[in-house]
């Protein structure tokens, strides 16, 4: 009898248990979910809200703020287009100069680099990615863009450019500048001192390098041996095998890599205000001062009031959609790379 | 103990007089840092034929199949002392060029591993190495090596697709296809059929009788029944010397060495 109600009481403890057991399961479901959310909340009410500060700037000008290279404050008047154009190019030249490095760095010392110097030199660049940006903008500031303006804007000018901006204008136009559209304006030398939008790339690539160097060779150190080993048994050379086996089994985290860089180097406002030049003038030339959206928020958000602010929240806005661009790009550029590959 | 020249040259003059030998192995010794992994090999691997290396793990079985066409070299502080000679030069001397070797010598592992690219490029990658051909050249070529991979009715309608969606004996023979897509010499496989089911396995030694033909062929195994189906000559390596290496039905049937003997009736290994 006793046994029996044993029996009983332990089967309804089961059932109480599995029926606890469901609804615990379900509020952790909802759990998890809510974090999940949040951080959808957060970009969708930080985007939401430079949106609405800047709908005054977006209502008085309208597309013409997107395509507008005038920031007047004193006439009220704002156009996005050289803080834009700014940030992109900054960005891009920072690109162009951090992934050769890195791929260079981290191929090197995930199959090159002989075992006792792999540690140290990782350790360095990790400790490189480390420093605050405020650093970089100081270095930049009183150190490189001294060296840059005494040592390699002439040499860029003679070797790639041309003396002097206008056309009209007598001067030197190298053989490069007569031959490659683009490049005379591109370095053409408009008498100006200081930072320029050159300088603000390089100065973000070297920032960038840690970042998606670390990412490479992390990925890199993923391949499997056998699959190397492979490939150097049918003749490969370390070239071959890092350009054809390495880089293609590890491509989605190496285009990730180099996307975290870009989305430092699109946001990265201490180093850029410091040795971007401010100036907001749209210029081709790349040795010329220039403005990035960041640098622009820096240097007024202090005194901005009325539109000045609005125009602020809406070029913060268009660092939102520049960025969501850019990351839109890196999904359909890997979407394609895998169906040329047969997936 | 044995003394491992005196105890092996008779036999493998037994074996060069069956066919002209390929690979000719002469005191290889054969170092990992500190380490001596292989103690003065001699042996002499005939052409056409198929040389089975046994022996249990850590013998020096696959250390011994990594020289021939000096995989081993990709890593810093190994070392290769003595002489091998293919077609009459030492491969191992410095000068001897890599690309030349590795086009001379196909090897294929233990696990199948296609590169990440689709079936076809995946044949066609190799052949790139060493030879430009055209288009159409390429496409013969690579049908070729599907073919005699026993491949080719599987895949020839999916050549375009990634070949990770292959199965696990199919990526093995495309593997193999790849290394013989280059047209080699001498075919070393390393354990090839150690991570593949009873049928896959089938499959591929069937292949190994269908490639002597053309190729000479080493291969490693873990796996006795194989070494006695489908080798010719066996090689029995113990703690990185050469045992007893003939005839495997000699090995299999009347072996000369007692270790052999307690090897191959599985007393240790």
């Amino acid at each position: 009898m006793q046994a029996d109600q044993g029996v009983i009481a332990s089967t309804i403890a089961q059932e109480q248990r599995s029926t606890r057991d469901a609804r615990h399961d379900r509020l952790f479901g909802w759990l998890l979910k809510g974090c999940a959310l949040l951080v959808l909340a957060c970009l969708l009410g930080a985007a939401g809200s430079t949106l609405w500060g800047g709908r005054e700037a977006f209502g008085t000008f309208g597309w013409g703020f997107l395509t507008s290279a005038e920031w007047n404050p004193t006439d009220d008047v704002y156009g996005a287009l050289v803080p834009v154009a700014g940030t992109i190019s900054t960005s891009l030249i920072a690109l162009l100069i951090a992934v050769p490095v890195s791929f260079g760095i981290a191929l090197y010392l995930s199959e090159v680099a002989p075992p006792w110097l792999r540690t140290p030199v990782s350790s360095a660049i990790e400790l490189l990615a480390g420093i605050p940006s405020i650093i970089y903008g100081m270095w930049g500031l009183f150190i490189f863009v001294p060296f840059f303006s005494d040592h390699i804007k002439p040499w860029l000018i003679s070797a790639l450019g041309r003396e002097s901006c206008d056309v009209h204008e007598a001067g030197n136009v190298s053989w490069v500048a007569q031959h490659v559209p683009f490049m005379g304006k591109m370095f053409c030398n408009e008498n100006s001192f200081g930072g320029s939008v050159l300088t603000a790339g390089i100065v973000l690539a070297i920032m960038i390098i840690p970042f998606i160097s670390s990412v490479m060779r992390e990925v890199f150190q993923t391949v499997p041996t056998r699959l190397k080993e492979s490939a150097y048994a049918l003749g490969s050379s370390t070239w071959e095998v890092s350009w054809d086996i390495v880089l293609p089994y590890t491509r989605s985290a190496v285009i990730g890599g180099i996307f975290l860089g870009l989305g430092r180097a699109l946001g990265e406002t201490m180093a850029v205000t410091f040795i971007i030049g401010n100036k907001m003038k749209l210029s081709p030339s790349l040795l010329d001062p220039g403005a990035s959206i960041a640098s622009t928020i820096a240097n007024q958000f202090g005194e901005a009031a009325g539109l000045q602010k609005s125009a602020l929240m809406a070029l913060a806005f268009l660092l939102f959609v520049v960025t969501f661009i850019v990351l839109l790009i890196a999904r359909l550029m890997l979407r394609r790379l895998a169906h040329k590959e047969g997936r | 103990m044995i003394e491992p020249a005196a105890g092996i040259h008779p036999q493998s003059t037994a074996t060069a007089a069956m066919a002209p030998t390929k690979l000719q192995v002469r005191d290889l010794q054969f170092y990992y840092g500190g380490f001596q992994a292989l103690k003065g090999i001699s042996m002499d691997i005939p052409e056409k034929k198929v040389t089975a290396i046994i022996g249990p793990s850590g013998c020096g079985k696959s250390t011994l199949l990594r020289i021939f066409n000096r995989i081993y070299a990709i890593y810093p502080k190994l070392e290769a002392r003595g002489e091998i000679v293919l077609d009459g030069e030492n491969i191992l001397d410095p000068g001897y060029s890599m690309n030349r070797l590795r086009s001379k010598v196909g090897m294929v592992f233990q696990k199948p591993v296609p590169f990440p690219m689709t079936i076809f490029e995946n044949v066609a990658y190799g052949i790139r190495h060493h030879e430009k051909l055209s288009r159409a050249d390429m496409e013969i070529r690579v049908e070729q090596a599907l073919r005699s991979a026993a491949l080719w009715d599987e895949v020839k309608d999916k050549l375009k697709q990634n070949a990770l969606g292959l199965s696990g004996g199919q990526q093995q023979r495309l593997c193999i296809a790849r290394a013989i897509a280059l047209r080699p010499e001498v075919l070393l496989l390393d354990e090839p059929t150690s991570a593949l089911d009873p049928i896959a396995t089938g499959r591929i030694e069937q292949l190994v009788e269908e490639l002597k033909n053309e190729y000479t062929i080493v291969i490693v195994t873990h796996n006795m029944q194989q070494a006695a189906r489908c080798s010719d000559l066996t090689a029995f390596m113990y703690l990185g010397e050469l045992i007893e290496f003939d005839q495997t039905e000699k090995i299999f049937t009347k072996p000369s060495k007692k270790q052999t003997e307690d090897y191959i009736t599985g007393r240790f290994g």
